[in-house]
């Protein structure tokens, strides 16, 4: 008896250093985050702050003003293309790279993963200055070239939404093709060969075989992308919010509207609970997909 | 034995982590002790007096930190100073700031941020330690950007600011006045090349003409200064200038026009010089172009470089005394301007020969007559951005100045309301 009261013990301290680390590392900041929200840590009350209940989140709700909701509007519209085009261009970038008797297929992977293997503020800075940059940017040379006058690629709203969805794909189409690329080398062929027999097409067996066996590989995959698209920061600040080179374009998603807003002001309490709001917001996303997953809407 | 493996395995990860965040112990808290040390018979009678350690932190130029160990070395062996890099200086201060056992005893940065460090209540006045006299030699605009609410929280050391540069092979005379800097660019901007290039949507570039036209940003009152009638007649004026230079206005851009010989004229920092130089480009400096309607010459932002004490140090007030007075005197303002053709804030350096005959210091001396220190209110850092949206928008899109100003100016005040 006794010894079955030790054994239940046994996954509790297998796990405990984990699940210390967990805590330490993801809870506790939240909780701290949480705590600050409700205190008046500002640079005028640094070390001598004191609870004072809700006030930054009254605060940070006026805060959420009508720029807030265009940000967060064109947050899900942000998120919604990448995600579409990411889909589209991976698979057929992954099919291609499964047709029989392609040669040097390790070669073509080894350069699509280039993007992901560099690191992303060197890459958007790249595509800043070497492709997007009105004087000497690749794009305007090519432009130029064909004999039409330069374009300012991120200087209004529309194509500098467009330059950034651009540097996205570049950034996460890597590891998307990756996982396709996994995933459809793990269907079993005798699938297709059955099909083949049966006088399926391309399209037919793509409909009928493959995306429906994709589905429950890259489920999980696309709803990290989701997360990480959505709460994409670097990509628009560095192309069109950087101090000091503002390129004039508001393309704010809800990150980068509420860090200008909100973290610039050095009021540690009212950018804490703006945090959290913007932290419960994910948490209902994530329950709402979650709900998802186990409707069956996304097979996983 | 597998299960006593797992379980010592754990009790180890579990040690680390506690360890790994355990307090450092204040072995390195050097402070002025007399301690009894043996001598070699064994007798515990001579008094040997330990170093006083010093941690000084900077976080920009290599040649800032090698003159300024030079130069406190002259302290040792009662004082050891150690000049140490730190990156993203500014925010280490906010986190460390008030811990003696993290933070440094002082530190080497720009003055624009002793507002925000004063409120925070982590800095000691230097007047704490040198009398006020210290600063009788010292150029007037770099002790009062040193000075937040009546107290003097820097030791300025040399300030930097604006220059206007010409390339000689392609301007053979720079522009007296606005309208003939704008005549000239009328002129000279055609095929890819420039007659004159500024970061012009950049708030710290395009307040210098904000300046001329008696406007300001925000004052030292922490006022925001954007609707008024000076500044959005400067917005105005200086939007003329913007359709003949390159749309991005983007630093790397302007610097490699004039670099490549592209563009004839610019406005830039001292530190750009070497580069220039090496580049082959014959550059001449010129006072800033006097604004036509105001009589006022373009009035940049100075920012001044100089040394803080944090208020952890206080219990070292001799060796911290000692350091202050070392960089008091000229020597260390003369050996940074042979160094990196720094400005010099102690006028006694302007006697040595080496400083008199740098044509970029003694520019950088007169501009000092006009130039307009940084805010160093703590409000100052929500207004770099609201100014350059503001600026952005009506130089790069197509925004009123006049409305984009008032905008500009209700979003400024919300932001500094959020501040408290």
């Amino acid at each position: 008896m006794k010894k079955r009261g030790y054994k239940k013990f046994i996954p509790y301290i297998y796990s405990f250093p984990g699940l210390a680390l967990i805590g330490l590392m993801i809870v506790f900041p939240i909780l701290y985050t949480g705590y600050i929200s409700l205190t008046n840590m500002n640079v005028y009350h640094w070390f001598d702050f004191q609870v004072i209940g809700f006030q930054n989140y009254m605060k940070a709700l006026f805060v959420l003003d009508t720029g807030f909701l265009t940000a967060f509007g064109r947050t899900i519209v942000w998120t919604i293309v990448n995600m579409v085009l990411q889909m589209i261009i991976a698979f057929v970038i992954a099919s291609l790279l499964n047709v029989e008797g392609l040669r040097l297929k390790g070669l073509y992977k080894t350069i699509l993963m280039f993007p992901w293997a560099m690191p992303g503020y060197i890459s958007i800075l790249l595509w800043k200055m070497g492709m997007f940059n009105t004087e000497f940017g690749l794009l305007n040379h090519w432009l130029n070239k064909l004999g039409f006058a330069n374009v300012h690629w991120l200087n209004s709203n529309n194509i500098a939404f467009a330059s950034s969805v651009m540097v996205n794909l570049w950034l996460a189409l890597p590891f998307m093709i990756m996982i396709i690329d996994g995933a459809l080398q793990s269907i079993d062929k005798a699938y297709y060969e059955s099909a083949t027999i049966e006088g399926a097409g391309y399209f037919s067996k793509a409909r009928k075989i493959t995306i429906p066996l994709l589905r429950p590989i890259i489920a999980p995959a696309v709803v990290i992308t989701i997360f990480t698209t959505f709460k994409q920061f670097d990509i628009i600040y560095l192309l069109t919010q950087q101090q000091g080179s503002k390129t004039g374009a508001d393309i704010h998603t809800i990150i980068t509207y509420t860090y200008e807003k909100a973290f610039v002001t050095n009021n540690y309490g009212y950018s804490s609970a703006i945090s959290i709001i913007i932290f419960m917001i994910l948490i209902i996303f994530s329950l709402t997909i979650r709900g998802r997953l186990k409707g069956g809407d996304v097979d996983a | 034995m597998k299960k006593l493996l797992a379980i010592l395995l754990i009790a180890t990860l579990c040690m680390s982590t506690i360890v790994g965040c355990g307090k450092k112990k204040e072995e390195d808290k050097n402070t002025t002790v007399d301690l009894e040390s043996e001598n070699p018979s064994g007798d515990k009678k001579e008094k040997a007096k330990e170093p006083t350690h010093i941690k000084i932190w900077y976080e920009t130029q290599e040649t800032i930190a090698e003159e300024l160990q030079k130069e406190l070395d002259k302290l040792a062996p009662e004082i050891v100073v150690s000049v140490e890099r730190k990156d993203k200086l500014t925010e280490a201060l906010k986190l460390v700031g008030n811990d003696p056992n993290s933070a440094p005893d002082m530190y080497f940065f720009a003055h624009d941020k002793i507002g925000i460090y004063a409120e925070m209540g982590i800095l000691s006045p230097i007047t704490d330690f040198i009398p006020e006299s210290t600063f009788d030699d010292f150029i007037p605009m770099t002790v009062s950007a040193a000075t937040y609410k009546d107290q003097i929280y820097q030791l300025p050391i040399y300030f930097e600011s604006l220059l206007f540069m010409y390339n000689k092979d392609l301007m053979k005379e720079a522009p007296r006045t606005t309208d003939d800097l704008l005549a000239y660019m009328e002129a000279n901007t055609k095929d890819g090349n420039y007659g004159f290039v500024e970061q012009h949507s950049t708030a710290y570039f395009t307040v210098g003409w904000i300046h001329a036209y008696n406007g300001f940003i925000i004052n030292d009152k922490a006022e925001p200064g954007l609707d008024l009638k000076e500044t959005k007649d400067a917005i105005k004026y200086h939007k003329q200038f913007v359709k003949y230079m390159p749309i991005d206005g983007d630093y790397n851009t302007m610097t490699t026009l004039f670099k490549e010989g592209k563009a004839h004229s610019t406005i830039g920092g001292p530190s750009l010089i070497p580069d220039l130089i090496e580049n082959g480009i014959d550059i001449g400096i010129a006072p800033m172009p006097v604004v036509n309607e105001t009589v006022k010459a373009i009035s940049p932002f100075a920012g001044i470089q100089g040394i803080y004490v944090l208020k952890g140090a206080e219990s070292k007030k001799e060796a911290v005394t000692k350091i202050l007075q070392q960089l008091s005197k000229p020597d260390i303002g003369i050996n940074l301007a042979k160094a990196m053709g720094s400005a010099p804030v102690n006028n006694n350096c302007y006697e040595d020969d080496a400083v008199k005959s740098n044509e970029i210091v003694m520019t950088l001396k007169k501009a000092s007559a006009t130039a307009v220190p940084m805010p160093n209110v703590p409000e100052m850092d929500v207004m770099w951005s609201i100014t350059e949206n503001l600026l952005s928008s009506v130089n790069k899109g197509d925004a009123d100045p006049v409305t984009a100003s008032d905008e500009a100016q209700k979003k400024a005040l919300e932001q500094i309301k959020s501040m408290k």
